[in-house]
């Protein structure tokens, strides 16, 4: 009897607490959001706007400064623009080198990254230390400096080639091809992919390893029965974050690729800053967006299966 | 014997992986130190310290540091004031809006950088921000808010609650409580959230080129200027200068950002 009028206060205390916590976590959690939506999300919708024609209101400095703009009459979007870009050859081959790109280095950045996880959780040793601390290094270079690494290294009188020379060998010039893109890409996407996958991969428990291997799977067995399907939602966290960053990236494909073709990031800052065609620029940044989005959305299926998974839902 | 095998593939391997991700920079930090070089020989014709003296006696590169020094901690301070409340909250309380603000906040690191800051500038020039120190700083916290938010949100939420109510019913209140057991348990994820938008800042190159040139150079947009006008010895030095406070970064907090705290922080739950 006492104990349960002595219990009742603490519900309600707690019932109360949790109440305040409603509207003290949304106060708290608003400023970033503030921030986000002021400074990302307007000007976004504003740029959504403007390349459907709309040139008033604060689109309208934008709208005179830039050339070739398609204006909408009324209230009626225009796609002009998108149709432009559309049956643009440039922007089309454009668009092709940008996928492909971005395929390529997903998937040699995860391979790397599984491979450097895997011998860490299996082998482990010195090696396993020197593999995953030299796939964090490229973390703590600025992109630019890797983008101008990256060329002199793979450039006409680059190592390679001096090595090769060495040897009366002749070796490819890299430098300012798509092939430089892709290692660049590679190269300053892998920490961040082995810092997941590793972490991914260590949460596997060895006692299922274990059990795995009583049973008389081979190591790959194990591997590819076991370990990986365990740690899927991470190594699908770290896919998706590469495939977005490449996607959207500049740096990379400005310093060390060609002219053309060449990734859409640069074709953005070129129509917007070169051809002063901002219209055009905001078109291609919503097409990269569109894409960035359909992989966006696997990124957040695959958090929240796993939220689920864990009885956090 | 195919253990040997194997082994030496491995070896192979981590020396591929060295020479791909160690060489660039290694062949980069030569050149600062060469005289000149003739291809196709393995190291310069004569070494020198002259292009470290070109730097330091140029103003304009002397002023580029400075500003990379002035913005980089001043972003990580307003970022965290700003985004550090709000991790607590996502770990903490359960309040309407919270995944729509946790996929707000993915989505907006979705959205391609550079098609965001030519988004931004129409919006930049209504509030009078291009070309001032302000209009940077909102660049730059922008591109920190994902770190700030979700790594500390993650560092909370593995704050084991029953410490906390242990604190209470101890008597402690809930101030006392947060900065005497939350925040030291959860402070080596903060770290490394500020050494990650520390690092974002002082890397953040595009958006500071658009809004800042020609008033507001930093290192990284020096480094375009200086890659078409200066010959490379000089960007070689440019470069290790840059890449100096990253390093000691890293060998600062290595262990946190290894040990799980980064990798933590980019699941959303």
């Amino acid at each position: 009897m006492t104990a349960e009028v002595e219990a009742r206060p603490a519900v309600v205390r707690l019932a109360g607490r949790a109440a305040s916590g409603r509207s003290r976590g949304f106060l708290m959690a608003l400023p970033p959001m503030v921030l986000i939506a002021m400074f990302i999300g307007f000007p976004v919708v504003l740029a959504f706007g403007f390349s459907l024609g709309f040139t008033g209101g604060l689109n309208r400095t934008v709208a005179l400064i830039g050339q070739n703009v398609h204006a909408a009459h009324g209230l009626a979007p225009t796609f002009s623009a998108y149709a432009e870009m559309f049956t643009n050859a440039r922007f089309l081959g454009d668009l092709f080198v940008t996928v492909v790109v971005t395929l390529i280095s997903t998937v040699l950045v995860v391979l790397l990254a599984l491979g450097v996880g895997l011998y860490l959780k299996f082998s482990g040793g010195l090696i396993g230390k020197v593999l995953s601390t030299l796939a964090v290094v490229p973390l703590f270079i600025p992109v630019v400096i890797a983008s101008w690494a990256i060329l002199g290294f793979y450039s006409a009188n680059g190592f390679l080639r001096s090595v090769a020379a060495q040897f009366g060998l002749g070796f490819p010039v890299w430098s300012y091809t798509l092939v430089t893109v892709v290692i660049g890409s590679v190269w300053t996407s892998l920490p961040f992919a082995t810092l997941l996958v590793t972490s991914g991969l260590q949460a596997v428990p060895q006692a299922m390893i274990d059990a795995a291997r009583d049973a008389g799977a081979s190591f790959w067995r194990v591997v590819v029965s076991v370990v990986v399907p365990m740690a899927g939602v991470p190594i699908i966290i770290a896919t998706t974050f590469t495939a977005i960053g490449v996607l959207g990236s500049f740096t990379v494909p400005y310093f060390t690729g060609p002219n053309s073709p060449n990734m859409l990031g640069v074709d953005m800052s070129n129509y917007f800053s070169s051809f002063n065609q901002p219209q055009q620029a905001v078109v291609i940044a919503f097409v990269v967006f569109a894409m960035a989005s359909g992989i966006a959305a696997v990124y957040v299926w695959a958090n929240f299966r796993s939220a689920k998974e864990s009885g956090a839902v | 014997m195919a253990r040997t095998g194997s082994r030496v593939l491995v070896v192979v391997f981590a020396g591929v992986l060295a020479l791909f991700i160690i060489g660039p920079l290694a062949w980069l930090a030569v050149r600062a130190f060469a005289a000149s070089w003739t291809y196709p020989n393995l190291l310069p014709d004569g070494w020198t310290f002259r292009w470290w003296s070109v730097v330091f006696s140029d103003q304009a590169l002397g002023i580029a540091v400075q500003n990379s020094l002035f913005f980089a901690p001043i972003t990580v301070l307003a970022s965290a004031v700003i985004c550090l409340p709000a991790a607590y909250a996502f770990a903490r309380f359960e309040f309407p809006g919270r995944r729509f603000f946790l996929i707000g906040v993915f989505a907006a690191n979705a959205f391609p950088k550079m098609g965001l800051f030519v988004s931004l500038a129409a919006l930049f020039y209504a509030l009078n921000l291009m070309n001032t120190i302000l209009g940077i700083l909102v660049v730059h916290v922008l591109g920190t808010v994902v770190f700030m938010t979700w790594i500390p949100a993650a560092a909370f939420a593995a704050v084991p609650r029953s410490l906390e109510e242990a604190a209470r019913d101890a008597g402690a209140s809930t101030l006392r409580t947060f900065f005497s057991v939350t925040l030291p348990m959860a402070l080596p994820g903060i770290l490394v959230a500020a050494i990650m938008s520390f690092l974002a800042s002082f890397d953040e190159a595009q958006g500071t080129y658009l809004v800042g040139t020609p008033d507001y150079m930093t290192m990284p947009t020096q480094m375009y200027s200086l890659v078409l006008n200066y010959p490379t010895q000089v960007a070689a030095v440019f470069s290790i200068l840059l890449a100096i406070p990253s390093v000691a970064l890293l060998l600062a907090a290595h262990k946190h950002i290894v040990g799980g705290h980064l990798a933590e922080g980019f699941q959303i739950k």
